[in-house]
């Protein structure tokens, strides 16, 4: 049996998988309920198994009909790229817990090695990785280290991930970013962001 | 005369002079991003969502109306000047538009863009103020089973009307309402699919959502194609269209409006649909269909007339229904939430100045982007010129700042981005994210009204067919299912969106 499709088989498979996970999970854990007075299992086990039929049609379609257009799939990375990745954040989430460190900085360091892997690995997926990274970092950077340094990080991060980095153009856009953020979102609006890292103030 | 003492109080809200005020940086902004490529709407609206607390709800939602109707007069121009579709419903204006910049009839192009979405507007802002107030009427006696049955037509049509293949828009739609059930569940305060996380009991927030799958992932998509923009700064030259282009612009720009305003009713519908549609409309009607993809002017005027018409009245199921038709009113409906107003027909009877006031808002906003925009043109078309990689740079600050404010949270910043790759994968398996938005945000609503509807009915569930109202829905959907399924209508829904191949 040949795939015909790729971007079919692969959107077959992801509704399979996680119209699965749904259903089970909420089978699982919590009740049924009746037709007349539901649980709140009832509804997600219904759609996630609809998701499983709808998906299985797709998977089917993939392996039978010829596709009309370009049916392969082009992404910088692989299934093995995306499953290592997740493992990292997992092996790391598990370490913090067992270690007492807050989850916030396993998410960071996990982040952090994703990127460098990618730098160096797959520099095809840097717009994907260094984006996200750049707005994982802002999200958690801004606590404890304040907005100033955080849009510094952010705008560095994913102008990385564009394809002409200059230090000098990069610090003027963040100069002009953070003032912009300053007197228009915590002066003007009022947003309570803090401005610069814990200890200063 | 009720209608006219209504308007006459909804011009009172809408001219007050921060209300003008909100309409004017509404409209702007709206003209910025549809100007640029690459940021849409969707995006726009849910960073400005938090801003939007500290305003009045009528402000803000003139504000965030404006956006969405200001984008498809930007849209056009960047269509014209540089073939690039700035927003994805003037991707058919591109086909006539960038032909008659190339034959040095920019100036006519934008012009017939501007009066012809105008005239729409104008048109569209009416049919809301007469066909709004008796469908609320009518929506005031739906129960659970109408609603239910409503939600089903609505996510069944936004799917038919989506392009790419039905069962992977349909499995899109399941796959957004079980996102939707994350959350506290409201019937027995059971968490569901939290995996302990306390930040999860609340639910994903829409914005969050929408703005990872419509906001990075975009960015990311814009980041790997390369760049090349052929710009027409220099040949804009003279505006005015000649009598001959209003002689065959003008019953164009009548039919653009007219399904425009009809498409942008339908759930799923809106200024994308309507501009593909009025094309492919002209397309036929035209005695002359080799002059199209030539620099047609009909092939400007009637797609920018409907993707205008389509983006009002898509505005009328939720303000009537409190049922959004697509992202951007689902954003609206967020909008609407956060100042503590549950959408639905009661809004008109309570809200008379919100209600009334918004819909005279847009005859003004209109007015404003014909009258700013036409002489602005030069500056917008400088925007375009300011490379891509200081602008997303700078779209990312502005999205993470509305993100993390929403609840100055790191958590719903990472959720963004889980949701930007997401949306990444989903666009590299030919997926549409918009369906799944739709579902996302009907999801509860959905559950709420199937659970009630049961009760009711002691578990039977044939009471969908039996109440007329609910039939009428139910049975629209299961034609529309078939009718997509038989090969010659697929054959030209598919036809319709390939118009640009």
């Amino acid at each position: 049996m040949k795939i015909k499709s790729q971007k079919d088989f692969w959107s077959g498979l992801m509704f399979i998988g996680s119209g699965l996970f749904f259903a089970l999970w909420a089978m699982e854990f919590y009740q049924m309920g009746t037709a007349v007075r539901m649980g709140p299992a009832y509804f997600p086990t219904v759609l996630g198994f609809l998701l499983v039929v709808l998906g299985g049609i797709v998977l089917f379609q993939s392996v039978v009909a010829e596709p009309d257009g370009d049916a392969a799939v082009h992404t910088p990375f692989n299934i093995i790229d995306l499953v290592i990745a997740l493992a990292i954040y997992a092996i790391l989430i598990v370490l913090s817990q067992e270690t007492g460190f807050s989850s916030d900085w396993a998410l960071l360091g996990g982040t952090l090695i994703v990127s460098l892997l990618t730098v160096f690995f797959r520099p095809d997926a840097k717009p994907l990785v260094l984006v996200t990274a750049a707005t994982v970092a802002y999200g958690y950077l801004m606590k404890p280290l304040g907005l100033v340094i955080a849009t510094a990080a952010l705008v560095s991060i994913s102008a990385a991930g564009g394809h002409e980095f200059n230090w000098k153009e990069v610090t003027i856009l963040f100069v002009i970013l953070i003032l912009f953020s300053v007197f228009v979102f915590v002066k003007g609006l009022t947003l309570p962001f803090p401005i610069w890292p814990e200890y200063f103030s | 005369m009720e209608i006219f003492h209504n308007l006459v109080v909804g011009f009172g809200v809408a001219v007050t002079p921060i209300n003008l005020l909100f309409a004017l940086i509404g409209c702007l902004l709206g003209t910025l991003i549809g100007v640029l490529p690459g940021i849409g709407p969707v995006a726009t609206i849910a960073m400005l969502l938090p801003i939007t607390f500290n305003l009045s709800p009528v402000g803000a939602l003139i504000m965030l109306a404006g956006i969405y109707y200001g984008a498809q007069y930007g849209g056009s121009t960047t269509a014209i000047l540089v073939n690039i579709p700035g927003e994805a419903s003037s991707v058919v204006t591109c086909l006539d538009g960038y032909q008659m910049a190339r034959q040095g009839r920019a100036g006519p192009a934008l012009a017939t863009a501007a009066i012809g979405s105008f005239f729409a507007g104008c048109v569209a802002t009416v049919i809301i103020a007469v066909a709004a107030p008796p469908l609320a009427e009518v929506a005031l006696k739906f129960g659970p089973s109408e609603y239910f049955s409503l939600m089903v037509f609505g996510l069944i049509a936004a799917t038919v009307l989506a392009h790419g293949s039905l069962i992977k828009a349909i499995a899109m739609v399941i796959w957004g309402l079980l996102f939707g059930l994350v959350g506290t569940d409201v019937n027995s305060g059971v968490l569901r699919f939290t995996f302990g996380i306390p930040e999860l009991s609340d639910g994903i927030g829409f914005v969050i959502v929408a703005m990872g799958m419509f906001g990075t992932a975009e960015i990311v998509a814009n980041l790997e194609m390369k760049e090349h923009r052929e710009i027409f700064t220099s040949k804009v030259g003279h505006l005015w269209p000649t009598k001959q282009d209003f002689k065959d612009a003008w019953a164009s720009v009548l039919r653009g409006t007219a399904l425009g305003s009809a498409l942008g009713i339908l759930p799923g519908g809106g200024a994308l649909l309507a501009s593909f549609g009025a094309y492919s409309l002209e397309k036929k009607v035209s005695k002359h269909p080799e002059k199209f993809g030539k620099g047609a002017i009909e092939g400007v005027a009637a797609p920018e007339s409907a993707n205008n018409a389509g983006a009002q009245t898509s505005f009328i199921p939720m303000l009537t229904l409190g049922i959004p038709s697509n992202a951007v009113m689902a954003l609206m409906i967020g909008a609407l939430m956060i100042q503590g107003i549950a959408p639905g027909p009661q809004v008109m009877n309570e809200k008379p100045e919100l209600f009334w006031g918004l819909i005279a808002s847009m005859w003004v906003g209109n007015l404003m982007l014909v009258i700013l925009n036409l002489p602005l043109i030069g500056m917008w078309v400088k925007l375009l010129t300011v490379p891509y990689r200081y602008l997303f740079p700078s779209i990312l600050v502005f999205m993470a700042i509305g993100v993390y404010s929403l609840s100055n949270n790191a958590f719903d910043v990472l959720i963004m981005g889980v949701f930007g790759v997401v949306g990444y994968i989903c666009a590299k398996l030919e997926c549409e994210p918009a369906p799944m938005i739709l579902g996302f945000i009907l999801g509860p609503l959905m559950e709420e009204n199937l659970r009630r509807a049961m009760l009711l009915s002691r578990g039977d569930p044939t009471v969908f067919f039996t109440k007329p109202i609910s039939a009428g829905f139910m049975i629209a959907s299961i034609i529309l299912l078939i009718a997509v399924a038989l090969p010659a209508i697929r054959k030209k829904r598919e036809e319709v969106f390939v118009e640009e191949g």
